[in-house]
This record gives C-alpha cells, structure tokens and sequence, in this order.
C-alpha cells in the first residue's frame, strides 16, 4: 500500500461566534480511494472539506498532504501567502451542492475557470486561454458527456448538467484530489445517479482521489470505498460501507434515525 | 464589545431624551433665549439619553424588551421572541408614544395651519400664478429647449463620467471585499470620505464650483459628477455585498487569486444591476441638473430662475411644460430599460 496522499491530524475549527465545528480530527486519505464522510447537517462535513482547500483557515493541526511528484509532505495549515494557497488549490478540485458556476457565462467559460490558477491575472481577466487549456477544457466536458452544450449559458442547464460542468472544471485544474460537498444532495434521485457514477469514472479512470459529503446511505454503500462518519465535529467512525449495520447508523444519526433509500 | 448594545443604548437614549427635552420645555417654558443657549440644551439633551441609556439597560436587564432591543438584537435573540400584539409588549408602546411626540412636535415645529393654507389673499396669488402658467408663452419655447439640451447634456457628462470612479470604487467599499486589517482600514476610509461627499447636497457642490470654474453648465456637470460618483460608489457597493457567495467560492477553489475572484465571480453578477442603477442615475440628474440651475449651474434651471426672479409667469409656464416633457421621457425611458435589464 502506498503511503496516504492526506494525514490529517487533530484538526480543528472553531468560527469566529464561537461555534466549534470540528474538535480534532484525525484520519489518513489513501491516494486513489473513494472516501465518503457522513453524518448530519451540522456535524462539521462541509467545514472539514473546506479545511482542506483551505476556503476555510482551520483554527488549529494538521493537514499533511503528500507532493505525489517529491513524495513529501507539507503541512498545509501553515500556508500563508496568497500564492501558495493558490498552488494549493491547484492541486484540489471542488464541487459544491449548488454547483457554484457563473451563471451568464457559457459553459465553457466556466469550465476554463479550472485554468485561472494556471493563467497570469492579466491574460485571464481579458479572457485569453491558452489554446492547449481550451482543448483541454473540452475534452473533459466530453469525459462528462456535455461537450456539446459548451457554447451555452451555464444557467440554461439543468441541475444535473450544471454539476457535470462543475466536475469538468474541477477537472481542469488537473488536481490530485477532488472534494464533493453533497453534490448530489439538490438533485433528483435519478440524476443523482448519473453524477455519481461520472465521479465515480473519475476516481476510477483517472485515478483522482476523491473525498465527497454524502446524506444517503444507500448511495455510501454503492459509490464509497471507505467511509468516515462525524458527529457533533468529532469522528465516530471510520471503516468498510458495508459494515455499517443499524446501531452504527443510529450512533451517527441519532437514536429513532430511520434510513431513507434512494435508488 | 457588542455592537447592538451600543446601537441600542443611542437608540432607547434618543428617544428618552426627546421626551426629556418635550417635558423640560413643558414645564420650564424656557424663553427664546434660553432656547439659544446651546450649551444648556446640549446638556439636558445629553442628560437625557444617558438616562435613556441607563434606564434602557435595566429593563432589559429584567428582561422587558425596549425599542432598540426589539430593532438591534442579534438574529439568535430575535428567533427567541414569541409573537405578541404590539399594544401588549413594552417596545411597542414606546414606539408608538415616540412617534406620537414627534408628530404633535412636528406640528408646532413646521407652524402647521389650515388658516394660512386657505387664506384668501393667498388663494388669490396662487390663482394669479397659476393662470399664468396655464397660459404659457410659447415665444420662449426654442431658448428653453436649447436650454434643456444644455440640463441633459450636464447630466450625461456627469454619470459617464462617474462611471469609471464608482466602478472601482465599488469594489472598495464593499465589507465583503475588504477583509483583513489593511483592507478593512482601507474600507472604513473609503467609506467616510463617500458619506460625507453624499451628505453635502449636489446643490452645495454647484455653489463650490460655481466660484471654482465660474457660472455655468461645468460647474453643474462637476456637482452632479461629485455626487453620482458617491451616489453609485454606494449603490454598486451595496450590490457587491450582496452577491451570492456561491461563484466566489467555486472560483476560489480554483485557485483565482483576488482579481480574478472579482471579475469572474463578483462583475458578472453586479453588471446588470451596475446598467440599471447608471441609468436611473442619470434620469436623477438630469432632474437635479434642473435645480443645480437654480443656483448658477446653467441650463434650464437658469433660465427658470431668471424668469420667476421677474414673475414672468407665462414663460415660467412654458419652462415647466418642457422640464415636465423631458423628465416625463426620461423617467419612461430608464424605467422600460431597467425592466429589460432584469
């Protein structure tokens, strides 16, 4: 087994009202596998993934993240310059529940958004792409399966296609490591599918790993190869999808919790 | 330190002291002179909402929500708070007896009276104008549409002109822009600088140009352009605050740096917003232009003043046909463009 492409220790994030979303938080991402973090709203999954991208700053440990090229690790909590968060963010790709595309720009604007950390401010701001980083944005709008919608205003897709397009641009940026903060979680069940399987293509045929927040069980069981739950900002479980039987899953979601199916 | 409490101390304070002050005159009955004594006022006011404050802070101490509770608590407060009719709660009461006082107030303040507003002698001279602008003297029409070309052109200048200036300073003087120590400072500046340039009227500016670059529609231009630039600086910023925050953040976890995060997550959310406020802008100068006039900064307004100043009322007639006509169109014309922008 290779060595972890995250070792995240002791995390923790404490909002400036005093809000403690997460009370130190430790778990290893292995390069390649497909992680889901479950739990409530509110348990602290969308601040961990953003502590990893550092859209948030964490308040206090560690995330040690493997330079799959040097094979060291940096602890990313310390970064501080402008610079080399960006460089970090290079290196991570992410998607959101509501998509967070720019709504009057075409799709294939939106896509190259995924090159802004390749392209110096100047060039970018005039709109200019290197013509490599446009062939590159419309081959991986194929990977998606829209490729021939890239001419169209992202806010005429539908949700489904809005988060493909999410996926393609975070696929621009070549990154390491992909974070899915409940992408399918304003979706309809059918479409549902559809995202994930394209993520799960991703994480297979490119071989990015992926750390995604997910609500539905039944979705954990069939996407995840691993799968961390929090609760209240700490880790109550880590393990094998499969093994998370009835008890486990009334610790995690509270005592009555009955699991809803999606198909 | 909390913010609200702050807030809500001046708040219940102002409005104990007005009733302090109503009171005091009340019994007192101070003579004009005592009135002009600005340091006594001063300091019964003062008194006033420092009692207002202390008193404030104890009821809610106990728990008895005054106005300024009611209206700056924290949202987490505010959720707590079951619904009760206004005239059972004590911020409700305190409300409506502080609007109370200060309309009876008002009433003694603007020397409100129906006599004067059905005199007769009045009646008569309201009759005379107004017959006289009923019967308007069309001979003048060519000098006032020439003038008010003059009023729409000064009123263009003046918003393109902004333009530029309030575009970047939007940018500036939005919160959710300016984080971190610098910035912030940077911000709080920014932000004076544009409230105070907001608070002295445009009128106040054509007199400043009027003696700076002479009589005329330059000097209305560069009122007008002062203002807008503080006016859509305020406007724009208050779009930036308010964008979704959505875009921001997918572009960030792209790596944008600031400038980029700005123009491809903030601009493209804001420019409809930016056309549409420009537009009504300059719909709102052109209507100021007519009075900046009033006071030496050309066009129409000019025109119109010279003509009242002589009482010639049939020409002021055909004056207000024009001004009415213009702004009319204008006010039509930004409001069908605004709807489209939409």
């Amino acid at each position: 087994m290779s060595d972890p492409i995250l070792k995240i220790k002791n995390l923790v994030k404490t909002y400036p009202n005093g809000v403690r979303a997460l009370k130190g938080v430790s778990f290893d991402v292995k390069k390649g596998e497909f992680l889901v973090i479950i739990g409530l709203s509110g348990s602290g999954k969308s601040t961990l993934l953003r502590c990893i991208n550092r859209l948030h700053d964490p308040t206090s440990g560690e995330v040690n993240m493997l330079d799959t090229k040097t094979g060291k690790y940096t602890d990313t909590t310390h970064i501080k310059s402008a610079d080399s968060i960006r460089n970090l963010r290079r290196r991570i790709g992410m998607i959101f529940q509501h998509f967070n595309l720019i709504p009057r720009h075409t799709v294939l604007s939106n896509v190259l958004m995924g090159k802004l950390a390749y392209t110096s401010t100047f060039s970018s701001l005039l709109g200019f792409f290197s013509p490599t980083h446009k062939k590159q944005a419309l081959e991986y709008l194929k990977l998606v399966g829209i490729s021939e919608k890239a001419h169209i205003r992202a806010d005429q897709l539908s949700g489904g296609q809005q988060q493909r397009v999410a996926i393609a641009r975070a696929l621009t940026q070549n990154p390491d490591i992909l974070l899915a903060d409940e992408p399918v979680a304003s979706l309809d069940p059918a479409t549902c599918h559809i995202v994930m399987d394209y993520l799960r293509k991703v994480n297979q045929e490119l071989g990015i790993t992926i750390i995604c927040n997910l609500h539905f069980l039944s979705l954990v069981r069939q996407y995840a190869t691993r799968v961390i739950a929090l609760k209240d900002g700490e880790l109550v479980y880590e393990g094998d999808p499969k093994n998370i039987d009835q008890e486990w899953f009334e610790r995690i979601y509270g005592d009555g919790a009955k699991e809803v199916h999606i198909n | 330190m909390n913010m609200f409490i702050f807030k809500r101390s001046f708040l219940d304070g102002i409005t104990m002291a007005l009733l302090v002050s109503v009171v005091a005159t009340l019994i007192f009955k101070p003579s004009d002179e005592t009135m002009l004594n600005l340091p006594l006022i001063s300091s019964v006011f003062g008194l006033g909402i420092i009692l207002g404050g202390v008193i404030s802070y104890l009821l809610n101490k106990q728990g008895i929500k005054t106005l300024g509770q009611n209206l700056f608590e924290p949202d987490y407060e505010k959720a707590k708070s079951e619904a009760k009719s206004w005239f059972k709660t004590f911020w409700g009461w305190h409300l409506f007896i502080t609007i109370l006082v200060l309309f009876v107030v008002g009433i003694f303040k603007t020397k409100f009276s129906f006599v004067e507003l059905f005199d007769e002698d009045g009646f008569a001279g309201a009759q005379r104008l107004f017959a006289g602008i009923f019967s308007p003297n069309w001979d003048v029409l060519p000098t006032a549409v020439i003038n008010i070309i003059e009023t729409i052109f000064m009123a263009f200048m003046a918003t393109f002109l902004a333009i530029p200036f309030a575009f970047l300073l939007s940018f500036v003087a939005a919160k959710n822009i300016m984080k971190g120590r610098i910035a912030s400072i940077i911000y709080l500046i920014i932000r004076t600088i544009l409230n105070v340039t907001r608070s002295v009227e445009a009128l106040v500016w054509a007199i400043i140009f009027s003696v700076w670059v002479g009589i005329g529609p330059f000097a209305g231009m560069l009122a007008l352009m002062i203002h807008s630039i503080a006016s859509l600086t305020k406007q724009y910023s208050e779009m930036v605050e308010t964008v979704n925050e959505g875009p921001i953040e997918g572009v960030q976890s792209c790596g944008a740096n600031k400038l980029q995060t700005i123009w491809f997550a903030i601009v493209p959310q804001v420019v409809l917003p930016y056309i549409s406020f420009t537009v009504y802008r300059w719909d709102i100068n052109v209507r100021m232009a007519t009075i900046i006039g009033l006071v030496g900064g050309g066009g129409i307004g000019t025109m119109l003043i010279k003509y009242q100043g002589q009482a010639m009322w049939p020409e002021v007639g055909t004056i207000i046909v024009v001004i009415a006509a213009v702004v009319w169109l204008m006010d039509q014309a930004s409001a069908y463009i605004r709807e489209a922008l939409k």
